[in-house]
């Protein structure tokens, strides 16, 4: 079959119409500014921005609701949305690689204690083991992708669920930060002597203009890498296609096992990310650090609408899910509503986004 | 394996008897902008069979919903028992005794036949357990009524298609249904079992009960039906009474004035190439396959020897579970892992593939059986799915180029004629010819050489078949080689220009299909005069 | 790039704008919010570490409890859930609503540091509780001596519970942590008066009933002949309790824990109802906090102890219910 060829590379440069999938600004706005053609097309452009203007939504509320000294809101000073931010880059660089990991069908519940372990890791090689900040940072780092290789390898070849997997996982990465740590939190101190790690290492813990906190920066930029890699990628086509239907992508040619082992292994890299900055926040690492912090990136990739299934949802609803369960915790806070009461709200906010997925597929 | 031979069917003496049972007038349904229904008017009498024929995307499915409750606004009238109704949901049409058989059956497969029968209105003991006796009991009742030998204390996952689909229609007498609706019910079935069904509906016929058929086979509806409506856009093509079934004008109706010719001309019309010794593409000696798991149900390759050359399409014949898919899945390198004898040959290399990539790098592409579950996402976008398996061709460092992916995709949507408004619609929205095609293109764009195909138009309608048999010709024209595996003899008869047939894993006969009839594919795969049941 | 990322780089834009432009100037108005002296009101944030243990919620009981009595004083709780990131937060987001005071009970001494001397450093008078963190910036510490009240335990051992001698089993609490290290080494210098006693085993059980009952269940097994169980707080020594009732050796056994909370479950009514033979008060300084904060806030007090250490008090059964009144039992 002749006709049926890949063309190449350069085709004749014509006027591209604003088609669906079309990339660009312009081709973007052109789409949203036009009528909707059908009901069905205006409730998909509507819940397509769903977690952006639940987001939005809830910044709202939040100003409203938050309190005032002076005359000033509390909410927008600069340095309490510096402290959101920085609060949730965290949750919401693992929850990057649990978007990934969801995408494929699976589920990471290890992320918190390879934030754990990775924690101690930085804290115990900066200080005791006399590690300068990169090499430190890259052996972490190294733990925490090989980590969630193996996870992934125990997935794609040994077949078994991954929540199984990582539960397991999560109590091997727990145990060996106990026995790497000694059951303690290793302090950092900073300084130029013996026990003592590189005063670089603080900048962590800095902002930038004094007003960007450095973790959220982190934060962004691995955000925006994310949105680009899972826009842009044959690596991130494939996830989507084995999420959707693994028996297919299987026998269109996807290399199941390499992808499967590869999203584990990015999953176990953000979180070691999310522990060095952990430890460089705290000063300190522990190996209780992080527990249940998988529980939170689930809520936030799921409030991004990516769906538990696999095969369907966005990164930008990631960070958007992660962004606005900072702000519910910190207007929460606020607000000193009760610590227990605070968890009820929180749970009725996690289902009540993820009804309005379900009533999106009523709709349309 | 269609086998039904129509003098050996049961016939109903009386095509149209009893009174109206359900009569939809008028009806119409639009979704957005489209048309689906246009003033459809339909009836259903006590005890006759009434095929509802039509291409996929011609209103079926929309009026079958709306007279089993699942779509509930519409415009026209549906009366039951003369009396107007307007269901408000499926559980209301179930009350009024209209019952649907899906091609998805809905049956609870870790239950018994028992327990699904009396699902949601389980009989009670005094201390409020469920009664299993008595639910054994009113299962083994039902089931005899349709003659059908099944031991209700067995779990459903365990039976055949065609006893779950028996399970199915007991469900639906127990519930006292007058009306029942079968949507495509031969599509999973062996002969045998197509004789059962057909059994069983004659007895649901006897018992006044009104069937709604919808098949795309033809020569059942010939054997089953006492009289077809025709859709054709949303609207009635005709209405075929008892007696006067034939094929060609049904067609005729269902594709309007489209050309109707369903094959592509074979190449001995074309330049005479048929004949021609050209270098075996694909060559397989002695292949046996001993999986390290065997499973039930799968019969692996024992004792294949065939020969697929450039240009040519090779059909596969056989029964129910004579092996096809599984000798297809192992060239593909997707069979069970385990030892392997015999030799396969790529074009005179050595081919042995341990995964369907291996495959794919080889120049294998395998379009499977079952699209929905093997081959496609339905939400995900037309081109997204197209460029599945060829990505590498448009990605550059890990990147893909939305530029040269989008090009590609659109040629192709073109080459195929894939009927979508937008690359980025998503499959499941397209009919199942034009899925079909999406499959089709996502292994044209890695250029195969050969191509392996596990019945490619199940379930695709007669437009669509056409386009892909002229496709399959014209590739095949190109020097691509094929290797076409189907139930349908006309099919094999018309497209192939050799028929393998398949019997428990071997190779039973070759027979080219010039002055090759359907008996002989037939007694080849029977192993000669024994009845036509499925073998294992 | 879509709609969504468009949107999403709008709204982040937005969030850093806003970010941007808003002035922060808590340095102005920080002299007259503090300014002290009586009839002004006075807002207190409480960070708890973890709200999940009996003692915490004591703790914060003391000092509601307590704020209530001081006209003008308004508290407000926040709950780390064990977590030092969230309570770093929550002081974060205290210091955002321009608290006048902090009391902060903390998970963890390094991890906090730095928060507590941030709100220090903006002149908000700090006032640790039960655990210390690192460095001078803060204005007071309240605690309990956790070898003192080993010490009087070890001590009520020597004297009064084994005159003597005999067997003990130690199950102290979560290895690595202070309390544990030091509840044992107090127990020892008590007990180092009385050569007979003898502690024959000793275990953790990680502050928790459960594990303490596991572990006494087997050291019981081991040792038939023990004659005390001395447990590093009163959950487990009501789990040994428990473990030597299923032995049928309740009666022989003699159980003494630490901490005497002033709650249903806790350890003053275990020794009233006679499961237990003694426990030792750690005080939660709950009220102490509040005290020092109205000295600091209402009556401008410049000088404050820097450390206040709260002495101990032995609960027997003699004293037991009028201790648990005192204590504003619940």
């Amino acid at each position: 079959m002749t006709d049926i060829r890949v063309p190449p590379p350069e085709p004749a440069v014509t006027e591209v119409p604003p088609a669906a999938g079309t990339v660009g600004l312009r081709g973007a706005a052109a789409r949203w500014l036009r009528r909707p053609r059908s009901r069905r097309e205006l409730v998909d452009r509507l819940f397509a921005v769903q977690s952006l203007f639940a987001l939005l939504v809830v910044f709202v509320v939040a100003i409203l609701a938050s309190p005032r000294r002076d005359g000033e809101i509390l909410f927008l000073t600069a340095g309490n949305l510096g402290n959101i931010v920085r609060a949730v880059s965290e949750i919401g660089i693992i929850a990057i690689g649990m978007t990934f990991v969801i995408l494929l069908g699976g589920i990471d519940l290890s992320v918190g204690a390879i934030l754990g372990l990775s924690a101690v890791g930085t804290a115990t090689l900066l200080v005791d083991s006399g590690f300068g900040i990169v090499p430190a940072v890259a052996v972490v780092l190294v733990i925490g992708a090989l980590f969630g290789a193996v996870q992934g390898y125990a997935v794609a070849r040994l077949g078994i669920q991954s929540f199984i997997v990582t539960l397991a996982g999560l109590q091997v990465a727990r145990g060996i930060a106990r026995i790497w740590s000694g059951g303690l939190g290793i302090p950092i101190a900073y300084g130029d002597g013996p026990q003592e790690a590189p005063p670089a290492f603080e900048l962590l813990n800095g902002s930038v203009n004094g007003v960007l906190p450095v973790p959220a920066v982190l934060f962004a930029l691995i955000g925006a890498a994310a949105i680009v890699v899972l826009r842009t990628t044959a690596f991130a086509r494939h996830v989507y296609a084995i999420g959707g239907n693994e028996k297919a992508a299987r026998l269109s040619g996807v290399p199941v096992t390499r992808v499967k082992v590869a999203v584990f292994a990015v999953a176990g890299l953000l979180a070691a990310v999310a522990g060095v900055i952990h430890a460089g926040q705290l000063n300190q690492g522990s190996p209780n650090d992080g527990a249940g912090y998988e529980l939170d990136a689930i809520a936030a990739v799921v409030i991004g609408g990516t769906s538990l299934a696999g095969g369907s949802g966005s990164m930008g609803g990631t960070l958007a899910g992660a962004l606005l369960l900072g702000i519910l915790n910190n207007i929460l806070a606020l607000n000193n509503i009760d610590a227990n009461v605070q968890l009820l709200i929180k749970g009725l906010v996690i289902v009540l986004a993820t009804a309005l997925q379900k009533l999106r597929r009523g709709i349309a | 394996m269609i086998l039904v031979d129509p003098g050996d069917a049961p016939r109903a003496a009386a095509g149209t008897g009893g009174p109206v049972v359900v009569a939809m007038t008028g009806v119409a349904k639009r979704f957005g902008g489209v048309t689906a229904l246009d003033g459809v008017t339909f009836e259903v009498r006590a005890g006759e069979v009434h095929a509802l024929l039509g291409e996929n995307g011609a209103g079926k499915s929309t009026l079958i919903n709306i007279l089993s409750g699942v779509i509930t606004d519409y415009d026209g009238a549906v009366t039951v028992d003369g009396s107007p109704v307007r269901f408000a949901g499926p559980a209301a049409a179930q009350a009024a005794g209209i019952a649907t058989i899906h091609q998805e059956l809905d049956l609870v497969p870790a239950l018994s036949v028992a327990d699904n029968l009396v699902l949601g209105r389980e009989p009670r003991t005094r201390l409020r357990t469920v009664d299993r006796r008595a639910a054994v009991r009113t299962a083994r009742e039902h089931l005899d009524l349709l003659g059908a030998d099944i031991d209700p204390r067995r779990p459903v996952g365990s039976l055949r298609v065609g006893e779950q689909q028996l399970v199915e229609i007991a469900k639906a007498l127990a519930l006292d249904a007058r009306v029942l609706v079968m949507d495509e019910p031969t599509a999973a079935l062996a002969d045998g079992e197509v004789r059962r069904l057909f059994a069983t509906i004659d007895g649901l016929r006897r018992r006044g009960v009104g069937v709604v058929y919808i098949s795309h086979r033809m020569e059942e509806i010939e054997v089953v039906a006492d009289r077809a409506t025709v859709l054709r856009n949303g609207s009635v093509a005709g209405v075929v009474p008892a007696g006067r079934m034939d094929r060609r004008r049904i067609i005729a109706m269902m594709v309007g004035e489209r050309a109707t010719s369903l094959f592509a001309p074979a190449p001995t019309d074309a330049d005479g190439s048929r004949g021609t010794v050209r270098e075996p593409l694909l060559d397989v000696t002695d292949l046996v396959v001993r999986p390290r798991a065997p499973r039930p149900g799968r019969c692996e390759p024992d004792g294949i020897s065939l020969t697929v050359r450039a240009g040519e399409i090779v059909g596969l014949a056989g029964l129910m579970g004579a092996g096809r898919t599984e000798l297809l899945e192992t060239l593909f390198g997707a069979g069970p892992r385990g030892r392997r004898t015999g030799t396969i040959r790529l074009d005179g290399s050595p081919y042995a593939p341990r995964h369907p990539r291996a495959a794919l790098r080889a120049g294998v592409g395998f379009v499977p059986e079952d699209r929905r579950r093997a081959a496609l996402v339905l939400d995900h976008p037309v081109g997204r799915s197209i460029m599945l398996t060829a990505l590498a061709t448009v990605t550059t460092a890990g990147f893909v180029s939305r530029k040269r992916e989008r090009s590609a995709v659109q040629r192709t949507i073109t080459e195929l004629a894939i009927k979508t408004s937008s690359a980025a619609t998503p499959v499941g929205a397209l009919s199942g010819g034009n899925q079909q095609k999406v499959v089709f293109a996502r292994h044209l764009l890695a250029e195969p050489r050969l191509l392996l195909l596990d019945e490619p138009t199940r379930g695709v309608d007669i437009g669509a078949k056409a386009e892909i048999y002229r496709l399959l010709r014209r590739l095949a024209d190109d020097g691509m080689g094929i290797l076409l595996a189907s139930s349908e003899l006309p099919e094999l008869l018309g497209v192939c220009d050799r028929v393998l047939v398949l019997r428990g894993g071997r190779t039973v006969a070759d027979l080219a299909t010039d002055g090759c009839t359907g008996e002989d594919i037939l007694a080849a795969a029977m192993g000669g005069a024994t009845a036509g049941r499925d073998e294992r | 790039m879509d709609r969504r990322t468009v949107l999403a780089l709008l709204v982040t834009g937005a969030l850093l704008t806003t970010t941007g432009c808003t002035v922060e100037k808590p340095s102005d108005d920080a002299g007259e919010a503090r300014a002290c002296g009586a009839g002004k009101d006075s807002l207190i944030g409480m960070s708890q570490a973890n709200n999940a243990e009996p003692y915490r919620q004591v703790m914060n009981n003391d000092v509601q409890t307590a704020a209530k009595e001081v006209p003008g004083f308004r508290v407000v709780v926040s709950d780390a859930a064990q977590d030092n990131s969230k309570q770093v937060a929550d002081v974060e987001n205290f210091l955002t609503q321009r608290i006048n005071l902090l009391i902060i009970s903390p998970n963890e001494a390094k991890p906090l540091t730095a928060v507590v001397k941030k709100a220090y450093d903006q002149g908000v008078p700090v006032i640790v509780l039960d655990r210390k963190v690192e460095g001078e910036a803060y204005t007071a510490f309240i605690g309990g001596d956790n070898v003192a009240i080993g010490r009087a335990a070890g001590e009520f051992y020597a004297t009064t519970l084994l005159p003597g001698g005999g067997k003990v089993i130690e199950i102290a609490g979560l290895p690595g942590s202070t309390p544990a290290a030091e509840r044992a080494k107090g127990f020892r210098d008590g007990i180092a008066g009385n050569p007979k006693i003898e502690i024959v085993a000793s275990q953790p059980g990680d502050w928790l009933r459960e594990k303490g009952q596991s572990v006494a269940d087997a050291l019981i097994k081991a040792h038939p002949d023990v004659s005390a169980v001395y447990a590093h707080n009163d959950p487990m020594a009501e789990g040994a309790y428990l473990a030597a009732k299923a032995a049928g050796l309740e009666q022989k056994i003699k159980f003494t824990g630490i901490d005497a909370l002033p709650v249903p479950s806790g350890g003053i009514k275990a020794v009233e109802q006679g499961r237990l033979a003694a426990t030792f008060q750690y005080a939660t300084g709950g009220r102490e906090a509040v005290e020092l904060a109205r000295k600091i806030l209402i009556d401008c007090a410049t000088d404050v102890p820097r450390a206040t250490t709260l002495a101990t008090t032995r609960i027997t059964r003699d004293n037991a219910a009028e201790a648990y009144a005192k204590l504003g039992g619940l």
